[in-house]
């Protein structure tokens, strides 16, 4: 049946139309007696017509179909919607097939009927016993062996195999081989995303002739030695990574984060493994003595957009960036939809809600917190030689202060005795204070900034003094409130004739270094910029503190910090206490203790002079304190439940495997063996960059709600290829593709084979992609001659539209790059989030808010805007121009040069009379109007020949690939 | 040569010859065509609708007959208060410069309002106007004309109360960015009617682009074709529209032949539907050329129209950005979004204090806007096309008291709680006030609508069911009205 509406599809829809909709796995046929296979026949009905309200979110009737175990069971009604075995006693198929309007399945508001020979097929399922797999995607890769293919000789690269096997069975024969030309053309832009130079060109296709395999070979081995290459395959990177040079949001101010920028292109460059690149950007800072390197590469996660818009709340947005890490990683390594599943269990796979919030709690442990300043992050020392040496001093520098710190907390754990300090006098600057019992103190009214708190009693002795700031809730699941930090904290003895005199402080400690303040014996101590629990500060005097009779302490706080738009962030509830325990002082006068302090300044004055930028990475929390997850409320942060222990989905947790109970672990499970995933969607990545569309379509989407792989035997073959065989490199894999017959054929259709296959899904022809939108800048530069290969460094600006920036609250402008930095490859071009660079977001870049797993490819209007009117694009016209005169006297030749330059293909006779004939045109008008020609060229002749450059970088030829 | 190629071709020389529209009979649009026969309208099985990919913005029929063919969205960024222009509340005006009762600030987040502020009255006088006795304050004496047209919601609530997550959730339904505008929506929906111009444009005045940046005209999850085109009243109105110096419109013309000469012949060879499909663009955006810069061009009207709307051409600004709101809906453009900055009256500086600068952006927009409203009724416009005005939230009854203190000037805060968006035309009742906000103005309180049933009501009358506009991304059918969001309605109170 589902051959039969191919057919109705195929003689009635428009070929693109039917490209969209006829899925490839749909053309073979299914014999009536087969068995049903579950995944391919059923499952699809159900994600179709069944799930929306009997799944992992609406459960109408108490019926859901999103496990077997879930599907026999009874529902509301008593009855059982699938009776294995037995379609007669199977509600689900009684309803299906009902005429009954309030009983017929799926509700005719809800969508249309199945057929009658999808109804079949489910009763042949159910007599069949129901059987119920595992949805293709979260099973292992199996590499199967493909059954004899008709042209052995046909097979270069094993992948070849499984493309010529199924077009065996479909009856179609490969494409002849490209032509050198435009096999060379695809495979540079492709693996360097730039064309070939002339010489390139010339000698590669002389080489062709003596031997195609070894001339590919040493070309492709060229290409993917060049540095152009990780420019090129960085740029699909980045898209993932969301990565951006500005924070996003309201103001948009610029970020530094370009050094991971680098790291990304080095990485591609260098062939890191693919296991290896997984887990430096998702946990380097976690490995074992971390490299400057290591630490960079977790910037990845570090692309989260930041909220600096004046009054917003912190937390909203430190959630915000956590929820989104775990939906990139779940869409860039394992293509999965899992943002759904922050608000419910996932409607169609078995996922359930509180999996989404265990897996959050990998990323809820770092320090950062929607901070202005992108708190924490780290020095690239400008000097790549110092790098390491920065980074390591950081390292040490954050592990002496936390051992300083952290010696406190055995001493405060140990101290029983701490006495309350009940003040009999309180003095606040705004609202009131008042004490309760015990000694708790609570403020009321208006706490702006600046406000301050004093209190006293008489005066006891004292080696050590606590303070307490405690949350307006005690329930935790309505933490955490808004900052509660003392910025200043003074103690004072006044004795009985009214004399003052300040206790100095020497040290403090707290419960955990984690906010970007540093506590110090003068203040900056509690939660900031949220009280997350309440928090504790002991302030220890130099000396033990005795008294004289009669006189009276006072304690002094103030608050002076603020989050973005002047909100303060005052103390409001807190309690003082007092101990005379001797440990404290002995632990301040302890030799060992004053050797650390001065190692850490040794550290920091080693550290402070480097010269570096400043980079966000991820830094993880002090381990004695993780941050508690709980799980949200139909996915509501202000409505919180239980706490969870991080965890992968029980899915896909393998039997017997250790449990995976931090972000390292998770990032090495994601690229080992019991991950079903990360190598089929790496592979059908780079597949999807070489061929145009992925043997999933939907790259972003392996689930049920997905499109199944076209060729799922080749999709698990180069999984297994790329990280058994190839040990995760990237470069191999790509080697063994582009060499390939089926990545070799010509791209040239017969009309049968278009409107057979108009998507080209089948693979009887080679590809043919419109260049990306860093290729169609760079290649316009390649082939005038301007392009820049410098490599690395911040961003640049090239020429675009006076006022296309303009965001509020934010005087960056955009500063024109002057000399070779006004042609920089695409991938160096400044990327603001709020206003992509205008060229890029035409040909279908994403604005890097979220992570992009897929540019659809449009064709548009706008586009040849673009590539015939902006200036940028007319220079260039007019560089190539310039570039083929200098290399002969003559038009035709000039012009074919212009041609072999943007295309690499040898001009026509007819192209060339075409364009000499526009030139000739040209010339004409341009002679009647000097004043014309002299914006394009010296002379009416050079601007005619400008304008037949623009003309021909405006080839179709030109903009694909 | 494959006969569907020839078909196309033949139409695109067609075409090129007679300029005619390009898509109403052509081969391109063959399988939109089909769908629409066979079943009566584009939708597929699932209820997703199919769209043709070569032609994604060919003209395509809703779910239903639409009241509305197009829409002019009047947004004020900033968020004006409503208690100076349209939600008089006399019993606020007993209570200003009381200090805020306790039980108004529990539980609340502001912006910027800390401890406890004093209630602030409504600053101007106000009076009711027309027939239908619309209440509205002296800032807008132009407007009182028209308010017979109008339909105001006066209990509209929102749950973001910064700019940038307040303003992607009215135009997106989502308060982070990454979903589509209601215009990416609108032109997926019913692609536009007239392919010589992109079908969903957006112009800002007041010096600046919207808060939340161009995610609020973003295409989101829909394909990027969707996304608005921001064009501008000074320069060019669309980038890179103009034929770069040195090359004039015959040059262009010729060279363009040239293209498509050889183009075609590329086409044949290679039998890719893409490249058809690319010549037909570049006619297009010749096209486009011509018939958007003349669009734009605002000293093509008359003296009396710039009199009515107050333009100045060649400056940006609110009033010239009407006039081409119109000119553009004359057009078929189906979704014109304008932004006007700088409504943020928080009292922290003159050029937004409710005491200063308010009262500069009330006579900014209210000569324009009304003139908009009567110009296109008197060209037959108003009918069909759907005129909305509205800030992301609204302001609070209290006086702001930025960290704690006293403000420079006289402001009031952020507060989604109530605010006011108005509607004329399109399907709309004239000459209404639905819905009610509570005696202070504080919270929305009789017939409450919601951002999202406001996006339902505009699918409404453009002729969608908003739980069936939808399109697949993160493993679910997603629509405008949000579909985390449970409860959502169309606001039937207000079809007319």
């Amino acid at each position: 049946m589902q051959g039969g509406a191919c057919v109705i599809a195929a003689t009635f829809m428009c070929p693109t139309l039917q490209r969209f909709l006829v899925l490839p796995w749909l053309i073979s046929t299914v014999a009536a007696e087969e068995k049903v296979d579950f995944n391919r026949e059923i499952r699809p009905l159900l994600t179709k017509h069944c799930t929306a309200c009997h799944g992992g979110v609406k459960e109408a009737g108490g019926v859901s179909f999103v496990s077997r175990d879930r599907a026999i069971a009874e529902g509301e009604s008593g009855e059982r919607p699938v009776v294995p075995g037995d379609p007669s006693k199977s509600d689900m198929l009684r309803r299906i097939r009902s005429q009954d309007p309030d009983e017929v399945m799926p509700k005719p508001k809800h969508g249309p009927p199945l057929s009658s020979a999808e109804a079949a097929l489910v009763e042949r399922w159910i007599a069949q016993g129901a059987e119920w797999t595992n949805h293709w995607a979260f099973e292992k890769p199996v590499d199967a062996p493909v059954s004899a293919v008709s042209d052995e000789s046909w097979i270069t690269s094993p992948l070849d195999r499984h493309v010529l096997g199924r077009l065996d069975r479909e009856k179609l024969k490969p494409s002849p081989a490209a032509p050198p030309a435009e096999w060379l053309r695809r495979a540079s832009l492709d693996l360097t995303g730039v064309p070939p130079t002339p010489d390139e060109l010339a000698s590669f296709v002389g080489e062709f002739q003596a031997d195609p395999r070894a001339a590919k070979e040493k070309a492709a081995d060229r290409l993917l030695a060049s540095p152009r290459f990780g420019e090129r395959w960085a740029a699909v990177w980045l898209d993932l990574a969301r990565y951006s040079d500005t924070y996003g949001f309201e103001k948009d101010p610029h970020r530094n984060i370009w050094p991971y920028r680098d790291w990304v292109i080095r990485a591609f460059n260098e062939d890191m493994p693919y296991d290896r690149f997984t887990i430096e950007q998702l946990a380097g800072d976690l490995l074992p003595n971390a490299s400057a390197d290591q630490r960079l590469a977790t910037a990845f996660h570090r692309n989260t957009q930041c909220n600096t818009e004046g009054g917003t709340d912190d937390e909203e947005f430190r959630v915000a960036a956590v929820l989104d890490r775990v939906a990139t990683t779940w869409t860039a390594w394992q293509a999965t939809t899992f943002g759904c599943v922050q608000c419910h269990s996932h409607p169609y796979d078995p996922i359930r809600h509180d999996e989404f919030y265990q897996f959050a709690a990998f990323f809820n442990n770092t320090l950062d917190c929607d901070q202005d300043d992108d708190f924490p992050r780290m020095k690239v020392a400008h000097d790549a030689a110092k790098r390491d040496e920065a980074s390591t001093l950081e390292s040490r520098i954050r592990s002496l202060r936390n051992q300083i710190n952290d010696a406190g907390l055995p001493v405060a754990a140990t101290t029983k005795d701490w006495a309350p300090f009940v003040p009999d006098s309180l003095k606040p600057s705004h609202g009131k204070l008042s004490a309760y019992p015990g000694g708790v103190i609570r403020s009321e009214g208006t706490l702006p900034m600046g406000n301050s708190h004093e209190v006293s009693a008489p005066a006891a002795p004292f080696t050590a003094l606590k303070l307490d700031i405690l949350p307006d809730s005690e329930d935790p699941k309505k933490w955490p409130e808004r900052g509660s930090f003392a910025t200043r904290f003074e103690v004072r003895l006044v004795d009985a004739a009214g004399a003052s005199s300040p206790v100095a402080m020497k040290e403090v400690f707290v419960d955990r270094l984690d906010g970007p303040h540093e506590p110090g014996p003068g203040g900056n101590v509690g939660g900031f910029p949220k009280l997350e629990s309440p928090r504790w500060a002991v302030f220890v005097p130099a000396a033990p503190v005795t008294p004289p009779p009669g006189s009276r302490l006072v304690v002094f706080l103030k608050q002076d910090a603020q989050t973005t738009g002047n909100q303060a962030t005052p103390v409001r509830n807190f309690s003082i206490a007092l101990t005379s325990n001797p440990a404290w002082s002995q632990l301040i006068t302890d030799p060992a203790r004053a050797e650390l302090w001065q190692k850490l300044g040794e550290a920091r004055a080693a550290y402070q002079p480097i010269p570096g930028v400043m980079v966000p990475v991820m830094v993880e929390r002090p381990t004695h304190s993780p941050r508690e997850t709980r799980v949200f409320a139909r996915g509501n942060r202000l409505s919180k439940e239980n706490p969870v222990e991080p965890g992968i989905p029980a899915l896909f947790q393998a039997a017997g495997a250790a449990p995976v109970r931090n972000r390292l672990d998770m990032a090495r499970w994601l690229v080992g063996k019991d991950n079903p995933l990360a190598a089929r969607v790496l592979v059908n990545r780079l597949w999807a960059e070489l061929f145009g569309t992925g043997i999933v379509r939907t790259l972003e989407d392996f689930g049920t709600s997905g499109e199944p792989p076209s060729h799922p035997g080749l999709l698990d073959h180069l999984a297994l290829r790329q990280r058994d065989h190839h040990q995760w490199s990237i470069k191999k894999m790509l080697r063994e593709i582009v060499l390939s017959s089926t990545y070799s054929q010509s791209h040239k259709a017969s009309p049968e084979l278009v409107a057979r296959d108009p998507g080209n899904r089948l693979l009887a022809r080679g590809p043919r992609v419109r260049l990306t939108a860093e290729m169609v800048r760079d290649q316009t530069l390649a082939a005038s001659g301007l392009l820049s290969v410098k490599m690395f460094g911040p961003p640049v600006y090239p020429p675009q539209p006076a006022g296309v920036w303009n965001s509020v609250y934010n005087g960056d402008s955009w500063k024109e790059s002057q000399g070779e930095d006004r042609y920089r490859r695409g991938i160096y071009t400044y990327s603001k989030r709020t206003s992509g660079f205008p060229g890029f977001l035409t040909f279908d870049a994403p604005s890097r808010d979220l992570c992009s797993a897929r540019r659809i490819t449009s064709n548009t209007p706008l586009q040849a805007l673009v590539t015939l009117n902006d200036p940028a694009h007319i220079e260039a016209a007019r560089a190539l121009a310039r570039r083929v005169s200098d290399q002969s006297p003559d038009l035709q030749a000039r012009i074919a040069a212009a041609v072999l330059l943007a295309t690499q293909r040898e001009a026509t006779p007819a192209m060339l009379q075409e364009l000499a004939a526009l030139h000739q045109e040209a010339t004409a008008e341009y002679t009647k109007s000097p004043e014309l020609a002299a914006k394009l060229g010296a002379d009416p002749q050079s601007a005619a020949l400008t304008l037949v450059a623009n003309t021909i970088l405006n080839l179709d030829s030109a903009l694909n690939r | 040569m494959d006969p569907h190629i020839a078909a196309r071709l033949r139409h695109a020389e067609l075409e090129h010859h007679t300029r005619r529209h390009f898509l109403s009979q052509c081969g391109l649009g063959l399988g939109a065509l089909w769908f629409t026969a066979t079943t009566g309208r584009s939708w597929g099985g699932s209820g997703t609708l199919v769209k043709d990919p070569s032609q994604p913005l060919a003209p395509a029929a809703p779910g239903f007959a639409p009241k509305a063919k197009r829409v002019i969205y009047l947004h004020m960024a900033g968020a004006p208060s409503q208690h100076e222009l349209f939600d008089f509340k006399p019993e606020l005006l007993k209570l200003n410069g009381k200090e805020c009762p306790k039980e108004f600030l529990e539980g609340r987040q502001f912006a910027f309002i800390q401890g406890v502020p004093k209630m602030l009255g409504p600053q101007f006088p106000f009076k009711q106007h027309g027939q239908s006795g619309a209440w509205v304050s002296d800032r807008l004496p132009h407007f009182t004309s028209v308010v017979d047209d109008v339909c105001f919601i006066k209990s509209m609530h929102t749950d973001q109360f910064n700019h940038g997550p307040a303003q992607l959730l009215v135009h997106t339904g989502s308060q982070n960015p990454g979903a589509p505008s209601i215009g990416a929506w609108a032109t997926y929906g019913l692609g536009s009617e007239n392919q010589n111009l992109p079908g969903f444009i957006v112009l800002t005045s007041g010096g600046k682009n919207p808060d939340a940046g161009k995610s609020v005209w973003g295409s989101g999850y829909l394909p990027s074709v969707y996304q608005g085109v921001q064009c501008r009243s000074e320069g060019e109105p669309v980038l890179y529209l103009n034929d770069p110096e040195g090359i004039n419109r015959p040059l262009r013309r010729r060279s363009l032949d040239a293209l498509d000469r050889i183009n075609r012949r590329i086409a044949e060879e290679t039998g890719d539907l893409e490249t058809v499909t690319r010549i037909a663009q570049y006619e297009m955006a010749f096209r486009m050329q011509t018939h958007a810069t003349d669009a734009f061009d605002l000293k093509l009207e008359p003296e009396a129209v710039h009199k009515m709307y107050g333009t100045q051409p060649g400056r940006e600004s609110f009033a010239n950005n009407c006039l081409l709101a119109r000119r553009l809906a004359e057009r078929g453009v189906r979704y014109i979004q304008l932004f006007h900055w700088g409504w943020d009256s928080h009292g922290a500086a003159a050029s937004e204090a409710l005491n200063k600068g308010f009262g500069d952006r009330c006579r900014e927009v209210d000569q324009p806007m009304t003139a908009l409203l009567k110009d296109l009724k008197q060209r037959g416009l108003l009918e069909d096309t759907l005129v909305i005005w509205g800030g992301e939230f609204g302001r609070t009854p209290m006086l702001e008291n930025r960290g704690g203190g006293e403000m420079a000037f006289i402001g009031r805060d952020h507060n989604p709680g109530a605010f006011t968006v108005w509607m004329a035309g399109g399907g709309v009742k004239p000459g209404t006030t639905f819905g009610e906000s509570d005696p202070i103005g504080y919270e929305a309180m009789t017939d409450k609508v919601s951002v999202h049933d406001l996006h339902a009501t505009i699918l409404q009358l453009l002729g969608f069911d908003h739980e069936m506009l939808t399109y697949p991304s993160q493993g679910v059918n997603q629509r405008l009205s949000n579909i985390t969001k449970t409860g959502t309605k169309v606001v039937k109170g207000i079809l007319a």
